[in-house]
């Protein structure tokens, strides 16, 4: 089981150079700004700087279509039936069936909200290593035991996700098939939910085994002791505040066209 | 699956998860860093969230389609206080590793899966107010069902009811109560799979390593 969030980021762009710190705080600014739409008028704004975003940061189309694909039919699934039920302009019906305009254009702005919010993440992720990006949280001021969790769990995602690979192999290797049991409609076929239940406690105990060794060397090494200075305290170049300026600005000028516009 | 995508819901809405989500970390972290070893219990906090991050790709077939485990009143059982920052980290690899929530909806997937994890180690501990004639085993998995299936009910009610609230203003009362209940209802058969998961789980760790259920924090 693979997750390579750090593809892209070797590659060369004012993005990729722009200070982690810096590029953390500028793009969550615009995705709080791009979350704080509710007018129709500017989403066309906001979707032109999700690209133009995007471009700048050089990331091949084919990521974002690859990440989007997922929690986008998840989120037509949530919207697509808005314009049918929700509003009172008809603007087309055939028998009981009709489509109303208030409904079409709330379906609109979330779909565009969604996707320039989404484009906005991968273009954090997808340009700054993972430890990076959680160093500069951290010196952002995440707590110590947040940042420790999210870099542990990160360094194991990988192998317990390998390891519930090689214990399912093995399980269909001696004849088991998990999924193979009648089903009820209501209620779960006990044998099946015994089976999985015995697997998630296997890697369960696996893993808290693997903790244990893990803690054990951890304190060998200092780990918990008290330390000086964990992030990087210097400030970000003057190009990088400049940049993280510019997004605030243009973040804010959205959220206040949004409530001073009559 | 019960988790909000960005951009889904109004601005006060995700504003006020963030405010709810954040207080109630903070807390259970000051409450974490008094005990006599905070740090003790992160490795075994971190690798239980990957594990149960990784345990939540697998799904039960039931009837037409299949279900997903959400996991998040075994995590609360076997995490206590730890559940939340851990659901929180979870929440976080989710929404960037496989889109499933979003950045911006963290605080109120927060709210959503990480309050109620929070309730089920308390409800879980009530098995030892149980006659000793009731055996250990029976008394400690008819707690961990009803922690379990106590902690998916209150997620299931939580994210419907938020969803369709917020989703159109405009939309009947009366229609969104009656989707809040039926699609609360639809999700009956996940809350007997996950009280049923979290019963067998209990059961097995406490024949093969007990100590994985005793109080973390």
């Amino acid at each position: 089981m693979r997750w390579e969030l750090d593809r892209y980021s070797h590659l060369d762009s004012p993005l990729h150079h722009w200070d982690p710190r810096a590029k953390v705080v500028g793009l969550a600014g615009l995705m709080v700004a791009f979350a704080a739409l509710e007018r129709l008028s500017l989403v066309g704004p906001m979707v032109v700087t999700a690209g133009l975003i995007y471009g700048l940061s050089r990331l091949p189309i084919s990521y974002l279509a690859q990440r989007l694909r997922y929690p986008g039919l998840l989120i037509l699934s949530l919207v697509v039936m808005l314009p049918l039920v929700s509003g009172e302009t008809v603007l087309w019906h055939w028998g009981w069936l009709a489509l109303r305009q208030e409904g079409l254009e709330r379906m609109v702005l979330v779909i565009c909200r969604f996707v320039s919010i989404l484009t906005l993440s991968f273009v954090l992720l997808g340009t700054t290593p993972f430890v990076t990006l959680l160093r500069s949280l951290r010196s952002l001021g995440l707590p110590a035991l947040m940042a420790d969790m999210m870099m542990l769990s990160y360094r194991y995602l990988f192998e317990v996700g390998d390891t519930l690979a090689t214990m399912r192999q093995a399980m269909k290797l001696r004849g088991f098939q998990l999924y193979r049991h009648q089903q009820g409609w209501v209620w779960p076929n006990l044998a099946a939910v015994a089976h999985v239940s015995a697997l998630l406690g296997t890697l369960l105990l696996r893993s808290y085994d693997r903790s244990e060794q893990v803690y054990k060397a951890m304190k060998l090494r200092g780990y918990g002791q008290p330390v000086g200075s964990r992030g990087v305290k210097t400030w970000p170049d003057p190009w990088s505040c400049l940049g993280v300026g510019l997004a605030l600005v243009w973040g804010v000028g959205f959220v206040a066209l949004e409530y001073l516009w009559l | 699956m019960v988790h909000i995508p960005d951009g889904i819901l109004p601005p006060p809405v995700w504003i006020a998860g963030f405010g709810v989500t954040a207080l109630a970390t903070g807390l259970t972290l000051r409450q974490i860093n008094h005990t006599s070893d905070p740090y003790e219990q992160i490795p075994k906090a971190s690798l239980m969230t990957a594990a149960f991050f990784v345990g939540s790709a697998l799904y039960l077939p039931l009837g037409p389609t299949s279900i997903h485990l959400l996991l998040n009143g075994m995590m609360g059982i076997i995490l206590g206080l730890y559940s939340l920052p851990a659901i929180l980290v979870g929440l976080i690899f989710q929404a960037i590793i496989v889109g499933h929530g979003g950045l911006t909806t963290l605080g109120i997937n927060g709210v959503i899966l990480g309050l109620p994890a929070l309730l089920a180690r308390p409800v879980f501990l009530l098995y030892r107010r149980f006659p000793q004639s009731y055996g250990i085993r029976w008394s400690m998995g008819a707690m961990a069902f009803l922690a379990s299936a106590l902690t998916t009910a209150l997620t299931v009610l939580i994210f419907f009811l938020l969803l369709i609230s917020s989703l159109d203003q405009r939309l009947d009362v009366v229609a969104e109560q009656q989707a809040i209940l039926v699609l609360s209802l639809s999700h009956l058969p996940l809350l007997l799979v996950e009280g049923l998961v979290a019963a067998f789980l209990v059961v097995f760790l406490h024949k093969v390593r007990p100590e994985l259920l005793e109080d973390p924090s």
